[in-house]
């Protein structure tokens, strides 16, 4: 063999191969490099989900608790009182005797709804629309609000988690319609179209104006974040003197689809 | 009988056992772009065993390597321009396909043998620009965490390192003297890269990431 072929060959093929090892080393490490940084980013993505749905789960607790002791103070309590206003006239008219005991049956049946309430099981095994069924029952039932809810049959699984999340995005407009709209109607209509749910609630309270970003407080701006954690269209529109309208588009996602959003 | 290397034999197993793999696994890339690389690979499979066969009756096959050559640029660059999404990679392929029919076109009609290298060297660097756009669209993806499911990252390296490998090849090739034995091995292991790659594509890859 050629001495000057074989010293040539060998300056080509380590420099082919330096390249080749070159390229490969960069390619591996930008990639492996980029890659760290997306499953980082989805891994924080994650925790702020878990934190926003215990953040969730405590909200609801404690509106749950402070609904309790309004129906206690308000509802039962007086029921109560009444009861035994009328037990102390016993003497006077024997009449009153089967009014207490009416009283104390409508107490009875106030305390079993409440008791229903209180029971974290029941909320956990409820679906959307039953949960939203028994809360909107109760402000009928308190006489805070004449409340209609409307649904069609057709439904799918959400998960449980997503659940809660629009629930208390919903509770949290509720509260905001009692509490500064002055509204005496609420209506909500829940309807499952294919992988889609839609959720309209309106009040015909007084309204807000929007546009100047006077959003009464920050329920509303609660709103629109918990929206965005599940990948939600919330939209709040009100107008000065006729109410304000809550509009929320969820498509389910199943678990993949929501972990990596297709590029 | 004219005088043939094995490594003429050589490549056109490989060519035949990647062309295999890839009808054995075809279903997974089906409803891809990616699905011209089966047409392609029997393409260049015959190619070459016409062109031993043209070697063994010592037959000039100057004109078949030369149009397959071609062919097989434009054919890369238009499955990059199918790849590649943004409107901007589009038109960029869209130019320099062009500037390559120009160079072709000019360096056949001053017809000599190192003129072809040019568009050959033309033809290559703009095939890495595209090889570059499309790792740039993978990284800027959420692909990324998938990405060696993806028969176009495997192809796309594939044709990186060959190109990569060839380049010092051709241009040293000017200074020093690898002709053949010498070159014909180097070629063959960059085409030992280069299908190896394309083979551990077809089996890696899943049907469900091949989109783009």
């Amino acid at each position: 063999m050629d001495e000057t072929k074989i010293q040539s060959f060998l300056i080509v093929f380590s420099i082919i191969a330096f390249a080749l090892a070159l390229t490969m080393i960069f390619l591996f490490a930008i990639f492996q490099k980029r890659k760290n940084k997306l499953l980082l980013e989805r891994q924080e993505a994650e925790n702020r989900f878990k934190e926003e749905i215990i953040e969730t789960q405590i909200e609801i607790r404690e509106e749950t608790l402070r609904n309790i002791s309004w129906e206690l103070h308000d509802n039962i309590g007086q029921l109560l009182t009444l009861a035994k206003i009328q037990l102390g006239q016993v003497e006077e008219n024997n009449n009153n005797v089967s009014e207490a005991e009416q009283t104390l049956t409508q107490c009875l049946t106030e305390l079993r709804s409440l008791s229903k309430l209180i029971n974290p099981n029941t909320f956990r095994s409820l679906s959307l629309v039953n949960a939203l069924k028994m809360e909107m029952e109760r402000f009928n039932r308190m006489k805070y609000l004449e409340t209609k809810l409307t649904f069609n049959e057709e439904s799918f699984e959400l998960d449980t988690k997503v659940e809660i999340i629009i629930f208390r995005m919903l509770q949290e407009f509720f509260a905001n319609t009692m509490k500064h709209s002055k509204a005496s109607k609420l209506e909500v209509n829940v309807t499952y179209e294919g992988d889609t749910l839609v959720i309209m609630a309106i009040d015909n309270g007084i309204g807000f104006n929007a546009q100047s970003g006077d959003f009464e407080g920050i329920g509303l701006m609660n709103i629109k974040s918990r929206a965005k954690i599940i990948k939600a269209e919330a939209l709040i529109t009100s107008q000065l003197g006729k109410g304000t309208e809550f509009f929320l588009k969820y498509k389910n996602q199943n678990d993949e689809a929501y972990r990596s959003s297709s590029g | 009988m004219g005088d043939v290397s094995y490594i003429s034999y050589v490549l056109s197993a490989i060519e035949l056992l990647a062309s295999i793999v890839a009808t054995l696994h075809f279903r997974k890339y089906q409803f891809s772009t990616e699905k011209w690389f089966l047409y392609f690979l029997w393409y260049t499979f015959l190619i070459d065993t016409t062109g031993l066969i043209l070697k063994i009756f010592s037959l000039s096959s100057f004109w078949l390597y030369n149009i397959f050559t071609i062919s097989s640029f434009l054919f890369f660059y238009f499955w990059y321009y199918t790849v590649l999404q943004s409107k901007r990679f589009k038109n960029l392929v869209r130019l320099l396909t062009l500037f390559y029919l120009i160079t072709v076109l000019l360096t056949n009609a001053f017809e000599t043998l190192s003129n072809q290298g040019y568009a050959f060297f033309i033809g290559a660097i703009f095939l890495l620009l595209l090889i570059l756009m499309h790792f740039n669209q993978l990284l800027n993806s959420n692909e990324v965490v998938i990405i060696k499911y993806k028969l176009s990252f495997w192809i796309s390296t594939a044709l990186l390192l060959f190109y990569i490998g060839i380049l010092p090849l051709m241009l040293l090739g000017k200074y020093i003297d690898v002709k053949g034995e010498y070159f014909n091995v180097i070629l063959l292991s960059l085409n030992v890269i280069l299908y190896g790659c394309y083979i551990i594509g077809f089996i890696w890859t899943k049907q469900k990431y091949n989109r783009f």
